[in-house]
């Protein structure tokens, strides 16, 4: 039983920061097409901000707060000046535009604050446990559960309710039918860059103060299980995102928990073996839509 | 999962790749002005020409980039006072490998075509043998900034040297502080990732049993992985539970161990390695408290180390953050006694020399080569955290007999 509640609370602590991220992804890949690759880095800089927050004094909620809307602001930004001069070009370019990106930002990391990675203080209260049962659960992990829970709720409610919500679900389905029905294409894709800016910011908090430090190369692996969350999901997928971040996690903690000692090294690779074979079931992943090419 | 004992044939094909493209741009006249080396061979003055193949960016730079700073205040004051024996100076050529073993590769071919007498390559096992490999072939000494596996070595030849203490040789101290401290029940967590953290937990272990201790579970991670919940649960599940845990894993993934390790509320005493000393760690105040760990030194404005405080400051305009700094620093002063030995630029002179360097005067200890397995022969020192500052518990050289062998 205690190995049961251990297992849903690391499943559901992962698979919350994983969806926020793959919905990052998902949200500009529904309007641009584009799997940014840049979006580890929105993490990264919402890191160092959290990090300059807490080494200036000000209050940690405060810190916290200002480091998301610096990635929202930052992807927004980062839309502005690198995305919309090549908007109209093919997905190879938009692709090699989001990894020029991304190596420029981690460069930027390097040279202009340390190759190093740097520690994060965060509050004690923070560092302890609880006990629910026999079980101890770490604070860590239940404030990664709790912001995980309700910014998925919020994001709900925002697609749910809201005419930007509507437009951004609506531009998953079909982009073009948007912009002749007068959502106007460069504030709808701005907006979505802006929220999956706040979303890698969100998602960077969480995993800042679950690994303790920032470095410049901290996005890189985020972004990677990102991007196969958002294909298990079905790319483009909101619901999508969110059920193949907690699908990745849900199999990545069952082989870290159960795998033989002898077979443990093979782990990622077992990991993506399933990957793969949930592919080869759903092809265009699990919520996918069916790709229909007119001749 | 271990290494191989060499390079694969991917690493040779991009090595012969390199070579190849690097020899028709010389053909066609590109590079053609340092194509040819620099070196006599009498003990006229002349050029040693220090080719680094270090990571700047990437993975590696936190140990690459403050030995190079080590390095070139070294070389910047040797050069200052007219050179080695007022007559041998320093150039040091700077390429970065962006801590991808087959950019190392090619960088290393890059710097052996431009004539160099010696080779730097990065602080890591992996990257190192690709380059090294290339120095090996070409007769040219090749030195590793701070790669510790003493698989290095091995897997190279015997024109590959590192500036470290070999694995083997780490773990034995930490065995040894474990079996005083009273310690019966380890655990050890390694990850499959590098040859660094794959096998440094087999050192300890074999140490550790040898001296009546028992390992009661072995751990895996991935390096850079989200979160290390699992493993903590295991280890609480541990029956008997362990009362010291030894651990390899360096930043950013012990930084995240040790957070949820102490926030499950296990309070094992912690041994970790030279990866993990930096202010990061420091920084995890509390939570860090009494991790003790294997290090080339202590690194305090005090003592012996006071002038590099001051000169590094004066360059650099900042303290030294890293032991690293020091082991740069120190690199140079063995290339320094070496040309003194072998009084040439000349790359077999250099090789000779090195083999048989004997009490080079470093800053942290003396450096010996001569008798040993390439590794370098210097004291390990064990540091523990106290008050969220560096405490020196002592300084050890383990009879060589003692140490587990080199695992290839």
């Amino acid at each position: 039983m205690d190995a049961l509640i251990s297992y849903l609370v690391n499943v559901i602590s992962l698979g919350g920061t994983y969806a926020l991220l793959a919905l990052g992804l998902a949200v500009v890949f529904s309007v641009l097409g584009l799997i940014n690759f840049a979006h580890g880095e929105l993490m990264t800089l919402t890191g160092y901000v959290l990090l300059a927050g807490i080494l200036t004094g000000q209050p940690f909620w405060l810190a916290v707060l200002v480091a998301v809307i610096a990635g929202g602001i930052s992807a927004a930004l980062m839309e502005f000046a690198a995305f919309r001069p090549v908007r109209n070009a093919s997905g190879a370019t938009l692709l090699m535009t989001s990894f020029a990106v991304s190596m420029l930002l981690q460069v930027l990391f390097q040279n202009g604050i340390s190759p190093r990675g740097q520690a994060v203080p965060v509050p004690t209260w923070l560092t302890t446990s609880l006990s629910i049962g026999n079980s101890q659960i770490s604070k860590v992990q239940i404030m990664s559960i709790t912001v995980g829970v309700l910014s998925l709720l919020a994001l709900k409610f925002f697609f749910d309710r809201s005419y930007w919500g509507w437009a951004i679900r609506a531009a998953a389905d079909d982009f073009e039918i948007v912009g002749l029905m007068g959502v106007k294409a460069s504030r709808l894709i701005m907006f979505a860059f802006l929220l999956s800016g706040l979303l890698a910011g969100v998602a960077g908090v969480l995993w800042v103060i679950q690994r303790g430090s920032v470095d410049p190369l901290m996005g890189f692996k985020p972004v990677l299980a990102a991007f196969i969350v958002a294909v298990i999901g079905g790319l483009g997928s909101l619901t999508g995102a969110v059920a193949g971040g907690f699908i990745l996690s849900a199999i990545e903690i069952a082989l870290q928990t159960w795998l033989p000692p002898n077979v443990m090294p093979y782990r990622d690779a077992v990991t993506y073996t399933l990957v793969v074979i949930i592919l080869s079931i759903f092809p265009n992943g699990i919520f996918g839509k069916k790709s229909q090419e007119k001749v | 999962m271990q290494r191989k004992s060499g390079p694969s044939k991917v690493t040779k094909m991009v090595v012969s790749l390199s070579a190849i493209m690097l020899l028709s741009a010389c053909a066609t006249g590109e590079g053609e002005a340092t194509a040819t080396s620099s070196a006599p061979t009498t003990s006229e003055a002349c050029t040693v020409k220090v080719g680094v193949a270090g990571s700047q960016t990437g993975g590696l730079a936190y140990i690459d980039v403050p030995n190079l700073e080590g390095f070139e205040l070294w070389a910047e004051q040797v050069n200052a006072a007219g050179g080695i024996d007022g007559k041998f100076t320093i150039e040091t050529v700077v390429k970065d490998t962006r801590s991808d073993a087959a950019q190392s590769a090619t960088v290393a071919a890059e710097l052996v075509a431009e004539g160099i007498s010696i080779l730097i390559t990065p602080g890591d096992a992996d990257p190192s043998i690709a380059a090294g490999q290339l120095a090996q072939d070409e007769g040219i000494t090749a030195v590793s900034w701070f790669g510790s596996s003493p698989i290095l070595p091995l897997a190279v030849g015997d024109h590959m040297f590192s500036n470290a203490f070999g694995d083997n040789t780490q773990a034995k101290v930490l065995a040894d502080h474990a079996t005083e401290m009273g310690y019966q029940n380890a655990y050890t967590l390694g990850s499959p990732d590098s040859a660094y953290t794959n096998l440094l937990p087999g050192y300890f272990k074999e140490a550790f049993e040898a001296n009546g201790g028992k390992v009661v579970g072995e751990g895996t991670f991935s390096m850079g992985q989200a979160s290390f919940s699992v493993i903590v649960d295991e280890i609480k599940a541990l029956s008997p539970a362990p009362d010291v845990i030894m651990t390899p894993a360096y930043e950013p993934d012990f930084p995240t161990f040790i957070k949820a390790l102490r926030g499950a509320g296990i309070t094992a005493a912690v041994l970790g390695t030279d990866g993990i000393d930096s202010p990061t760690t420091l920084a995890l105040a509390d939570i860090a408290e009494g991790v003790t760990y294997t290090t080339a030194g202590v690194l305090k404005n005090e003592g012996a180390m006071s002038t590099f405080f001051t000169d590094y400051n004066a360059k650099y305009g900042k303290d030294p953050e890293t032991i690293y700094a020091v082991t740069g620093y120190e690199l140079g002063l063995t290339l320094d006694a070496v040309v003194k030995q072998a009084q040439s630029c000349d790359a077999d002179a250099i090789w000779q020399a090195w083999s048989n360097l004997e009490g080079a005067q470093g800053i942290t200890g003396t450096i010996s080569y001569k008798g040993g397995d390439r590794m370098a022969i210097r004291e390990v020192a064990l540091v523990e955290i106290k008050n969220s500052e560096r405490s020196l518990v002592g300084t050890f050289a383990p009879d060589p007999a003692t140490v587990p062998k080199a695992q290839l």
